[in-house]
């Protein structure tokens, strides 16, 4: 049993595609903003991937720097939309 | 990558696509909040088995993060104006990028090179951040606070006004 680039495309695109349908398919905006963080964890995977058996030229590993990055920002963009979104008030 | 690796690799993949489908699926907060933590946790052992540990530990904070942004009961439901044929038309669109994304996967084994990095990588990770890269890591950095920040003047005034 072995990894290969392909295999690490393939769970990037089921995570891309996860993503996609929830934010397409909820009809509550802050549950579909949840998509967001799952898109942005399948491109961080196929980065990740790359760096690890794409990318020649020595130990620049640039995949892995912007995995570390989208992971942030994706955390961030939740933050912000469930910010914009309000608390909720008591009933 | 050994066998050991692999399995790891396999099996992180598998919880964390279960856990993306429950994202997308579930019906309550807290079940997509549990979710998205075990979207976190399989992303933090498929960061660990492509020898990405720095990255590993971050995506397992910031997702843990996200988990219970998520799973927040403090936060308004807002329901959208999109009716259910566009929705509709959004989830089959989903459906194609998955093809479309599983074809390019399968067509992407056409380059090989050889992994220069150690199994954690923060030693290199930080010579890109802070020395090479270090201007766009002071951007993002400032990007993440205006979002904080936007975030928490967005719930205050909300909260004021009611």
């Amino acid at each position: 049993m072995t990894v290969s680039l392909v295999a690490v495309f393939f769970v990037a695109a089921g995570l891309i595609a996860a993503g996609a349908f929830a934010a397409a398919w909820r009809r509550d905006l802050t549950a579909a903003l949840a998509g967001v963080p799952l898109m942005f964890a399948g491109v961080g995977v196929a980065f990740a991937g790359i760096a690890r058996f794409a990318a020649a030229g020595g130990p620049q590993l640039f995949g892995q720097e912007f995995a570390v990055v989208l992971a942030i920002a994706a955390t961030a963009l939740v933050s912000l939309g469930l910010g914009i979104a309000g608390r909720e008030g008591p009933r | 990558m050994d066998s050991l690796h692999a399995t790891g690799f396999y099996a992180s993949a598998g919880i964390s696509l279960a856990g993306a489908v429950g994202v997308a699926l579930l019906p309550r907060r807290g079940l997509r909040g549990a979710a998205m933590a075990a979207v976190g946790v399989g992303l933090a052992g498929v960061y660990l088995s492509l020898s990405a540990g720095f990255v590993a530990a971050v995506a397992l904070v910031c997702y843990a993060g996200c988990a219970l942004l998520v799973a927040s009961p403090r936060y308004r439901p807002l329901e959208g104006v999109v009716g259910p044929l566009w929705r509709q038309v959004g989830a089959i669109g989903a459906a194609a990028l998955l093809g479309v994304l599983a074809y390019s996967a399968f067509r992407g084994d056409f380059v090989h090179a050889s992994f220069y990095g150690g199994a954690f990588g923060a030693a290199n990770l930080g010579r890109l951040l802070f020395a090479h890269n270090a201007v766009s890591t002071e951007a993002v950095a400032v990007l993440v606070l205006i979002a904080f920040a936007g975030a928490t003047a967005a719930w205050r005034v909300r909260e004021r006004t009611r």
